[in-house]
């Protein structure tokens, strides 16, 4: 188990284009991050920097303090699993997951122990005898998630969107055990999807990240609080944060008329500078009764589950707001009581305040 | 109605790849009387059998002794086999997987190289072939034979390994790596058992072109070493022996049919189907 610090990392596929924009990042000792992004960010190029499957065009890897950047693969000794199964298909289940093991000169016995406690952790062990040849594409998964988490002296260990082609169904439960393997051992995990709910669920931090550079790192709760720009804020949450601009008058934030926001959060703010709302649909809800409320009409209602997403125009602004099932709601105009103190300003698309 | 129409192409086609043989091997059985005598095919009853075609084979009347050859082809083909084998898959492994660069020169251009070698016609070869084996005193020895071979297989071996290690995912490597390998353990422990499908198919053309090979093995031998295509052209003589002839090709075809009976074993266990994914 290490710290991982990446100091001054940029990485070129050999194109003008950086996959990885230069940057500095620490991962520290025994804590899980979820890198999160949409395709083609880099997020498998950051991991591939780390366990050194990747020299980096620029910029120093330290793994618990110590300069490995020239250093293999192997002598890293971190243990990562990709996006698509990868098995040695001339081996057995067994033989496969204990190869790692076998690598690093364990003895037999004690081969023998890890291999069918982690075979039992992900339900393989009716497996372990098989030719690996022969399996379903889930079961080839498991085996790479298995080698991954079978050595528990790893210095770290990377997941690539491990669950991309697992069943959904079975999506859930190996989570689960993931994360109760990792709170075993304690690795320092960085895990990327593209599933905001796994990032939020699994990591004590979430990386937001966007054509090679890093948006926005914090809490799952600081993610969905305070996004730090607009991409952020669309990007976490579904659906994502509203924004909408906000007319100021006599200091204050108006959103159609309404006073939401007043004017002692927007000291330090040009008064000449355009102001946007970011409002979660969570946030957003009917107004009762004399209440005073921000008048809108209601366009559409989409079914989540428990919830309903309903879409409303304000103004000429579109609003979605997250109701509950069972909250009956007017059909055409309604008024929307918005939590002022959770509404965030932002300026050039930045947040401000 | 498709069934029967299968079986009745199967047996055709069989016939036709059974006839020779067949016909070789009654043949090989037959004296000068019984050749020359109209189509037989039963021994005893078509024709009096006699094994004087198999005896010229090992020093009998007429004859040459067909063992040293055989041997000196064995020898010659699966040493140059090999060789080229082993050279050609640890050359296609580094081709596929690393990148060269010497000036304009790149692992394209580096493979082109190879396979360019095969470009030219036999007999442009022959000639600087006897030169440089004269220069090193080889001309009619069997390392002599080896290293032309070596030189004429490599390029294929070459061509066959980096086509097949291309299509072997790359990850198979990373993944035995960050298991704890060196790039050349992840090589030899991960990659090369998962690649005997490509090294097969390498491995039967090397054989074939170098067991079946009569150009070089004539003009680069004489009297101490001879190949078994050689030896076997000496047999004739002014009367077609064809008895001799007869049973010089079913023992030269031999270890031919024997590698592509093993070859079908394998595939139809399914050892080489999608060995790799
Ligand atoms: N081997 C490569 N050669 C050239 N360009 C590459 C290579 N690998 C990735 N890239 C480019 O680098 C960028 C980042 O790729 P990367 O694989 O890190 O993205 P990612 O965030 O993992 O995406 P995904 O979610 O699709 O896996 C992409 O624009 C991609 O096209
Ligand atoms: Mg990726």
């Amino acid at each position: 188990m290490a710290s991982i610090h990446l100091d001054q990392i940029g990485h070129s596929y050999g194109t003008a284009v950086y996959a990885l924009e230069k940057t500095d990042m620490h991962f520290e000792d025994g804590k899980t991050y979820a890198l999160l992004g949409p395709s083609g960010c880099g997020k498998t190029t950051m991991l591939n920097i780390i366990s050194g499957l990747l020299t980096p065009s620029d910029g120093r890897v330290l793994l618990g303090g110590t300069d490995v950047t020239r250093t293999r693969t192997a002598e890293r000794n971190i243990a990562q699993v990709f996006q698509f199964p990868v098995v040695y298909q001339s081996k057995t289940v067994f033989e496969n997951l204990a190869f790692p093991l076998h690598c690093r000169g364990w003895d037999r016995s004690r081969i023998a122990t890890r291999v069918a406690e982690i075979a039992d952790l992900l339900g393989l062990t009716s497996r372990l005898s098989q030719s690996a040849r022969r399996l379903t594409a889930d079961e080839k998964q498991l085996i790479s998630l298995g080698r991954g988490l079978v050595r528990n002296d790893v210095a770290a260990l990377l997941m690539d969107e491990p669950l991309t082609v697992i069943d959904p169904h079975m999506k859930f439960d190996l989570r689960r055990r993931i994360k109760q393997a990792n709170d075993q051992t304690r690795h320092t995990v960085v895990y990327v999807t593209h599933d905001q709910n796994e990032a939020m669920t699994f990591a004590d931090e979430v990386l937001v990240m966007s054509a090679g550079r890093v948006v926005q790192r914090g809490t799952p709760q600081q993610l969905f609080e305070a996004p730090r720009n607009l991409y952020v804020g669309n990007f976490i949450g579904s659906p994502g944060m509203n924004f909408v601009r906000a007319e100021r008058l006599d200091g204050d934030l108006r959103l159609d008329g309404v006073p939401l926001v007043g004017a002692d959060r927007c000291r330090g703010i040009a008064p000449d500078a355009e102001i946007v709302l970011g409002i979660r649909p969570e946030h957003i809800a009917f107004a009762q009764g004399e209440e005073l409320g921000v008048p809108a009409s209601i366009v559409s209602a989409q079914d989540h589950g428990s919830l309903l997403v309903v879409d409303v125009a304000v103004g000429s602004d579109r609003l979605r707001m997250k109701v509950r099932r069972d909250v009956s709601f007017p059909a055409g105009q309604a008024r929307l009581r918005v939590s002022s103190d959770q509404v965030r300003l932002y300026v050039d698309g930045v947040l401000v305040n | 109605m498709l069934s029967t129409l299968k079986y009745i192409a199967v047996v055709l086609w069989s016939a036709f790849v059974v006839a020779p043989l067949l016909w070789a091997l009654t043949t090989s059985f037959k004296t000068a009387n019984g050749v020359t005598g109209g189509p037989t095919y039963l021994p005893y009853i078509g024709f009096e059998p006699s094994l004087d075609g198999w005896r010229s084979l090992f020093g009998g009347a007429g004859g040459i002794d067909i063992v040293r050859p055989y041997m000196d082809s064995l020898i010659v083909t699966s040493s140059a086999s090999l060789i080229s084998i082993v050279l050609g898959t640890l050359a296609a492994y580094g081709l596929s997987r690393f990148e060269y660069r010497a000036g304009f020169v790149k692992n394209t251009d580096i493979i082109f190289f190879f396979i360019s070698q095969r470009i030219m016609p036999p007999i442009v070869l022959a000639i600087p072939f006897f030169l440089m084996l004269q220069f090193l005193g080889l001309l009619d020895t069997k390392i002599g034979l080896i290293l032309v071979y070596v030189a004429l297989l490599l390029p294929i071996a070459v061509w066959i390994m980096v086509d097949f290690f291309d299509g072997v995912p790359r990850q198979i490597d990373e993944m035995a790596m960050l298991d704890g390998c060196t790039p050349f353990e992840a090589f030899w422990r991960i990659v090369l058992p998962n690649s005997m499908p490509g090294i097969l198919v390498a491995s039967m053309f090397c054989v074939i072109f170098g067991w079946n090979d009569f150009f070089f093995a004539f003009t680069l031998t004489f009297t101490d070493t001879q190949l078994l295509p050689v030896a076997v052209v000496s047999l004739n003589s002014s009367v077609t022996p064809w008895w001799s002839l007869s049973a010089s090709a079913l023992v030269s075809v031999a270890p031919l049919i024997l590698i592509a009976i093993f070859v079908e074993r394998l595939l139809s266990r399914g050892t080489l189907a999608g060995a790799i994914r």
